[in-house]
């Protein structure tokens, strides 16, 4: 009681740690305030005789300081449990600051009905589950969505799906009479020309398919097996074979010049070594001399 | 305070065990709070460590500056003499100007150390001591020491002997201290400014002082690492350590052999001081200072006189009475009673005449009437729009066959 007034003084005038100054109002830090404002009558530090209600996992407790035990922090303030009952827990409150200042007795009340309206919400909430908000992280959104384009192009999936297909009707998956695409065929027997000596079988079941006019191209699974025999075919029939699919897929086939060129680059090449070691030889000549 | 509070000795190894009990505070801590007296100290005393500092005498004056007078349609300053160069012709010498000396330029005489009554430090002194034992000043000045088991801390004199930083800080722990050091470390903080390239790099905050008595104490070195400790020899306490920054309430850990020299050191309100000579203990203005209790105890209030009414000579704010009856009643009592009688007499008035009854049959015959009237209206309307409208069609009729014509 007798420093009361002197502790208030210097802590108001001086300086508090736990005050915070607004423009219009003064609030204060202390776990232990009634009001949650600045003032004297509110200030646990200021009144040795002091209590506050606190909750604890959805319990209200009253704390209760007095000036007995103003010298022992520890010990400092007296922990009541509170009846779960609103009402006996206002009249706990009578019974416990009985003959206290109506100023403590009343903030008491009010602080206690506050907690008490928190914890019906915050039960209510559980119950009936509430909208999170989760903040929207425009950096972290806009790099995902970024990357996800990314991630589709360089996953090729048209790539992918086609192989896929592919591979199905090699293997015989589509026995059926299927209309397909005839650019796509063709790619499909492309890719085929261009391999090697070893995926000759594969090869020549496509070239089967080759046979085919535009109007019915059907696939017949029961056909491959009979090109088994001709492993060794040579270039002529290839020749043949490009000779036919020229006539048959004129529209949709590349140039022909192409084909052609293809043909005479091969003996090219034989001549052209011939000259070359001629030249050395000369050369040789040369400088023998 | 006529009853002098008594104060336990803690052991240093357990903190629920009590060594001495009731030992009397010593009278220090009686002194009155003056927060005035400390924060002059304070100010004053904390500018003796200060070095002396200055800037170059030199500094912006190495030339031959002369100023050109007037006449040459430049300002007056001083200008650098010579040629060849940006810089003649440029001002020089004023604080004002660039490259020019400051103004009053630091002398390495300014007075830089204070010195204070030796009466007033003590008594800061005194203060600063009395505030370490109120928790509610410790406590707002930003100490965390809601789990100490009493303030003042006295602890057994075993402490003294602690070689070890574990040591230290376990027994920090043990009495709930260690609260207040981990406070120091988790806020400390990268200087802002140049200073913390000139040695002060951290912000450091201050955590609890040991005060010790015995010169052959080791516990300086096992406190000495532990960030916001400070030890200090009981003879030597510093006001700059028991109020740092000016603000009471430093927490403050004693020994027993401290505690007990305290009353040597400042003596008590009996007798004077012994090894501050002649210093006897501040006295207080008020040996009850709290004022709300004395105005309001039956002492007082018995001798005291009744409260005088203001007497109200006026209202504040007029209110005109002719239209504020309440204004009109204080001026004429009578007025209620006559606008009473005005009322009455109105009622009276009107007692004879019947409220008109609705009747039904009536408003039929006054809609049948209507309708009749409207309709007539209507027709009438009718053909008059008509009527514009043959004349309308009939004269652009002709204008066209006028048209026609031509």
């Amino acid at each position: 009681m007798q420093i009361d007034e002197v502790v208030w003084q210097v802590i108001n005038r001086g300086h508090c740690s736990f005050k915070i100054k607004t423009i219009s109002q003064n609030f204060c830090r202390n776990e232990y305030n009634v009001t949650g404002l600045c003032s004297k009558q509110s200030c646990p530090l200021a009144n040795s005789q002091y209590a506050t209600i606190k909750e604890e996992k959805g319990l209200c407790y009253l704390y209760v300081k007095t000036a007995e035990r103003a010298q022992k922090p520890k010990e400092l303030w007296e922990k009541i449990l509170l009846s779960k009952n609103y009402e006996q827990a206002l009249a706990q409150i009578d019974e416990q600051l009985k003959y206290w200042s109506n100023f403590m007795i009343h903030k008491n009340k009010q602080r206690l009905t506050k907690l008490r309206q928190m914890l019906i919400r915050i039960r209510k909430m559980r119950l009936k589950g509430f909208k999170e908000l989760i903040p929207i992280k425009k950096k972290a959104e806009r790099r995902d969505k970024i990357r996800e384009q990314k991630a589709l192009v360089a996953a090729n999936l048209e790539n992918a799906i086609e192989q896929e297909l592919i591979d199905r009707l090699k293997n015989g998956v589509y026995n059926e009479i299927m209309n397909y695409n005839t650019k796509a065929f063709e790619k499909v027997v492309g890719q085929n020309q261009v391999e090697d000596e070893e995926e000759r079988e594969q090869q020549e079941q496509e070239e089967e398919e080759e046979d085919y006019s535009d109007e019915e191209l059907i696939f017949d699974p029961n056909d491959l097996e009979e090109d088994d025999e001709e492993d060794q075919e040579e270039d002529d029939d290839e020749d043949d074979k490009r000779l036919f699919k020229k006539q048959t897929f004129n529209q949709l086939r590349r140039d022909d010049d192409e084909l052609k060129d293809v043909k005479k680059k091969k003996p090219r090449v034989k001549l052209q070594y011939e000259e070359e070691e001629e030249v050395e030889d000369r050369k040789k000549q040369q400088i023998a001399f | 305070m006529t009853s002098v509070p008594l104060v336990s000795v803690f052991s240093a190894d357990d903190s629920t065990k009590v060594t001495a009990k009731h030992i009397p505070l010593p009278a220090v801590f009686q002194t009155p709070i003056r927060p005035d007296i400390v924060s002059f100290v304070h100010t004053n005393i904390a500018k003796n460590r200060r070095q002396a500092h200055a800037v170059n005498p030199q500094a912006g004056m190495q030339h031959s500056a002369e100023s050109w007078g007037t006449g040459r349609a430049v300002a007056r300053i001083p200008r650098v003499s010579g040629s060849g160069t940006h810089r003649s012709g440029q001002a020089a010498f004023g604080n004002q100007c660039r490259k020019g000396r400051m103004s009053l330029p630091i002398k390495v005489w300014r007075r830089w150390h204070r010195r204070v009554n030796i009466k007033q430090k003590r008594h800061a002194a005194a203060t600063a001591v009395a505030a370490t034992g109120i928790v509610p000043l410790v406590l707002a000045r930003g100490h965390r020491i809601s789990q100490v088991p009493q303030i003042p801390l006295v602890v057994e004199d075993k402490i003294e002997s602690y070689e070890k930083t574990t040591d230290a800080l376990n027994f920090l722990k043990r009495f709930g201290a260690f609260e207040d050091v981990q406070k120091v470390v988790s806020t400390k903080v990268v200087r802002a400014g140049i200073s913390k390239q000139r040695g002060k790099k951290y912000r450091v905050r201050k955590g609890p002082l040991v005060v010790y008595f015995n010169e052959n104490a080791k516990l300086l070195k096992a406190f000495r690492n532990v960030p916001g400790v400070e030890v200090v020899n009981v003879t030597r306490l510093n006001l700059l350590q028991l109020a740092p920054g000016g603000q009471l309430g430093r927490f403050v850990i004693w020994t027993q052999s401290a505690f007990a020299h305290l009353d040597k050191l400042f003596g008590t309100y009996r007798y004077a001081s012994v090894l501050k000579d002649g210093y006897q203990l501040l006295r207080p203005l008020l040996t009850n200072p709290d004022l709300a209790r004395i105005i309001n105890s039956n002492q007082v209030q018995e001798k005291v006189q009744p409260a005088k009414t203001t007497k109200v000579l006026h209202e504040v704010q007029k209110k005109n009475p002719l239209k504020n009856t309440k204004a009109m009643d204080r001026l004429n009592p009578y007025a209620k009673k006559q606008r009473a009688a005005a009322t009455a007499a109105i009622k009276a008035n009107t007692k004879g005449t019947k409220k008109i009854k609705k009747n039904k049959a009536l408003k039929k015959a006054s809609r049948a009437a209507f309708n009749k009237v409207s309709a007539a209206l209507n027709d009438a309307t009718k053909a008059a729009v008509q009527e514009e409208q043959d004349i309308k069609v009939k004269y652009f009729s002709v204008q066209k066959g006028a048209a026609q014509a031509e």
